[in-house]
C-alpha cells in the first residue's frame, strides 16, 4: 500500500515539471527561426574569391499564406586578374510593388563591375537598391514604362553623384580627390509578378531565358564606345573614339558609359538604358552578369548551361548554375572578374 | 582663379637633316623661362609625336615641386597608378628605374620608366619608358615647375611635355588624345592635391596676403 502510494505521488508529481521546459524550449525554436528569418532577409551575396549563394527561402504571410521566394543564386570570381572588383548584390522585397499592381513583391538584383579600384563597385552595391526604393516610393503610382525609366534614371544619377563625391572604401583607401579615374557598370533587375523591369549602364548584361525553343532575349544592351548610337553621342559632345586595344573613349575607357568615372564626364555617361518585358509562362530564368563572362559565353551558350541545370531538377539550380556559369568562363580564359546572378522565373506552380 | 589646364599646338617643325636621319625640333614655349626651355625642346623622329600642356596652380612653387620631384611616389598625386616600386637606384639619383603596376580598366598593365634628369635648382625632372605592357615607345616626359606672375596670392605653371612614338594603326592626333587625358588628368589631380594639401596646412590663414618684396 505504501509502495503504491509512493508511486502515485511520484507520477503527480512529474507531470508539471515537464510542461514549463517543454514550453520553454518551443518559444526558444520559435525565436530562433524568426531571428534565422529576419537575418536571411537582407542578405547579399557578395564575394571575393570563389562563393556560391543560394537564399532560397520559405516565409509565412500574415495571412498564413505560403509565398516561395524566388530562388536564385550567384557566384563571383576574381579570375586572373589578382583583385576582385566586382559587386553582386541580391535585395529581396526591397521595394513594395504599387498598389495599381494589386500588391505583391519585387526583388533587385545587381552585378556592378569596377575598373579603376573596388569602391564605386561595393558603393552601387551598398546603396543603389535604398536609392531605387526611395525614387519609387516618389513615384506616381501606376507602374508605367515611363515612370520605370523616370525612377532608374534619377537613382543611377544619384548613385553616379554619390560615387563621385565620396572617397574610398575602408579597404581601399582611396583619396576622395583622388578617385574621378574609378568607375562601375551597373546591370539592375527589378523582378516583379508581371514583369522583368532592367537598367543598364555600361557593359555587363541581362539575358532572360525562355524556353519552347525560343531564342534567349536581351534585356540590356552593351554600352561598347564603337556602338553606332554611342560613338554618335560622344562625338556630338566633342568626344572621340579611339581603337587602342580595342574602341575607347578618348583611347582609355572600354564602355561609353558607367557610374562614376568623373574625368571622362560627359563622354561616358551615367544615364542607363531601362527595358520593361511582360513576364511569360515560358521563361525559365534570368541571367545578370558582368563582361568577364559574356567577352568568352555567348547568349545561347549561357541558356544552354542555366536550361541544363535547371532539368536536373535540384533546388538549388540557380547556385549551380551561377557557379558552373563562372567556371565555364574561367576554363575559356577570361581576363577578367566574373561576376553572375540567376534568378529563377518560373511560376509558382512549377 | 587658376586656368583650366590647356594644350598648346607645337609650333610648326622645320626639319633638320642630321646623319641621315630626318628629325625635326618640338620649338621652345611661350611662358616657359629660356633656362628650361630647353627641356621642352624634344627631338621628334619620323613617326613620333610630341604636345605639351599648362597647369596654373594658385600655391607656391616649393609646394608643387615638392610632389612633382617624387620620381619613387608618383602616385602621390598621378592617378591610373596602383603601385609603384623602386627597381634600381634610390629614386633620386639619374638613372633610377621604377616599375609601375598601373590600375584596371586601362589599355596598360605595368610599365618601367627611368628618371633622366632631376634639377631640384631649376626644378626639372624628366623620365623615359623603357617597356611594360603598353603601346607608348620610347617615351619622354619633362615637367618642370615655374613662379609665374601674379597680383594675388602665389602662382605657379606646371609645364609638362613629352614626345612618343606613334603605334601602327593610330594617327598623331589619336596617341596625342590619349596620351593628353592621362597628362591632364595627372595635372587636375596635382592641382587639386597641392590645394589641398595647402589648405590643410594653414586652416587658420587660407589666404597669404603677406607681399615678399
Amino acid at each position: 500500500m505504501s509502495m503504491a502510494q509512493v508511486c502515485c505521488d511520484s507520477a503527480v508529481t512529474a507531470a508539471p515539471v515537464a510542461g514549463p521546459e517543454a514550453e520553454a524550449r518551443a518559444r526558444a525554436r520559435a525565436e530562433r527561426r524568426r531571428r534565422a528569418a529576419e537575418a536571411g532577409r537582407w542578405k547579399h551575396a557578395a564575394a571575393a574569391g570563389t562563393a556560391a549563394a543560394d537564399a532560397t527561402r520559405k516565409r509565412s504571410l500574415e495571412a498564413g499564406e505560403l509565398l516561395v521566394a524566388r530562388k536564385h543564386g550567384a557566384a563571383s570570381v576574381a579570375g586572373r586578374r589578382r583583385e576582385m572588383e566586382d559587386a553582386v548584390s541580391v535585395r529581396e522585397s526591397f521595394a513594395a510593388e504599387g498598389d495599381a499592381d494589386g500588391g505583391g513583391r519585387r526583388d533587385f538584383y545587381g552585378v556592378f563591375d569596377g575598373h579603376g579600384c573596388s569602391h564605386v563597385a561595393e558603393a552601387c552595391r551598398d546603396r543603389m537598391h535604398d536609392l531605387l526604393a526611395e525614387e519609387l516610393a516618389a513615384a506616381d503610382g501606376s507602374g508605367s514604362a515611363a515612370t520605370w525609366t523616370a525612377a532608374m534614371e534619377r537613382s543611377f544619377a544619384r548613385m553616379d553623384a554619390e560615387a563621385m563625391s565620396a572617397g574610398g572604401s575602408a579597404a581601399c583607401r582611396c583619396d576622395p580627390h583622388k578617385c574621378d579615374h574609378v568607375g562601375s557598370t551597373a546591370v539592375v533587375a527589378v523582378v516583379e509578378e508581371r514583369r522583368v523591369v532592367v537598367a543598364n549602364c555600361g557593359d555587363s548584361r541581362a539575358l532572360l531565358c525562355r524556353g519552347g525553343g525560343a531564342p534567349p532575349l536581351p534585356l540590356s544592351s552593351d554600352h561598347k564606345p564603337d556602338r553606332p548610337d554611342e560613338l554618335e553621342r560622344i562625338e556630338a559632345a566633342g568626344g572621340r573614339v579611339i581603337f587602342w586595344e580595342g574602341a575607347r573613349v578618348l583611347g582609355v575607357l572600354a564602355m561609353s558609359r558607367a557610374i562614376g568615372d568623373g574625368y571622362l564626364k560627359p563622354y561616358v555617361s551615367s544615364v542607363p538604358e531601362v527595358t520593361v518585358t511582360d513576364r511569360a509562362d515560358a521563361d525559365e530564368c534570368l541571367i545578370l552578369a558582368s563582361d568577364g563572362l559574356w567577352d568568352v559565353v555567348s547568349n545561347e551558350a549561357a541558356c544552354e548551361v542555366a536550361r541544363a541545370c535547371l532539368r536536373r531538377g535540384r533546388a538549388r539550380w540557380c547556385a549551380e548554375a551561377a557557379a558552373l556559369l563562372t567556371k565555364l568562363a574561367l576554363a575559356r580564359r577570361s581576363s577578367d572578374n566574373v561576376s553572375v546572378v540567376v534568378v529563377d522565373l518560373r511560376r509558382r506552380d512549377h | 582663379m587658376p586656368y583650366a589646364a590647356t594644350r598648346t599646338s607645337p609650333q610648326q617643325h622645320s626639319r633638320v637633316a642630321s646623319n641621315g636621319r630626318a628629325v625635326a625640333a618640338c620649338a621652345g614655349h611661350a611662358g616657359v623661362p629660356d633656362e628650361v626651355a630647353r627641356h621642352h625642346e624634344h627631338a621628334v623622329a619620323a613617326g613620333q609625336c610630341c604636345s605639351v600642356m599648362v597647369q596654373s596652380i594658385a600655391a607656391p612653387a616649393d609646394a608643387v615641386w615638392s610632389l612633382v620631384r617624387r620620381f619613387d611616389q608618383p602616385q602621390g598625386y598621378k592617378r591610373f597608378i596602383r603601385s609603384c616600386h623602386l627597381v634600381d637606384g634610390d629614386g633620386v639619383e639619374v638613372g633610377s628605374v621604377r616599375e609601375l603596376l598601373v590600375v584596371s580598366g586601362l589599355p596598360a598593365e605595368n610599365s618601367r620608366e627611368r628618371l633622366e634628369i632631376r634639377d631640384d635648382e631649376r626644378r626639372v625632372i624628366s623620365f623615359r619608358i623603357l617597356g611594360g605592357d603598353h603601346r607608348l615607345a620610347n617615351y619622354r616626359s619633362v615637367t618642370t615647375v615655374h613662379e609665374a606672375a601674379s597680383e594675388g596670392g602665389p602662382l605657379t605653371m606646371v609645364v609638362e611635355s613629352y614626345v612618343v612614338d606613334v603605334p601602327p594603326g593610330n594617327t598623331v592626333e589619336e596617341t596625342r588624345i590619349f596620351v593628353d587625358t592621362i597628362v591632364r588628368c595627372n595635372l587636375q589631380s596635382l592641382e587639386d592635391t597641392v590645394i589641398r594639401q595647402q589648405a590643410m596646412a594653414a586652416p587658420a590663414a587660407p589666404h597669404n596676403d603677406h607681399n615678399h618684396s
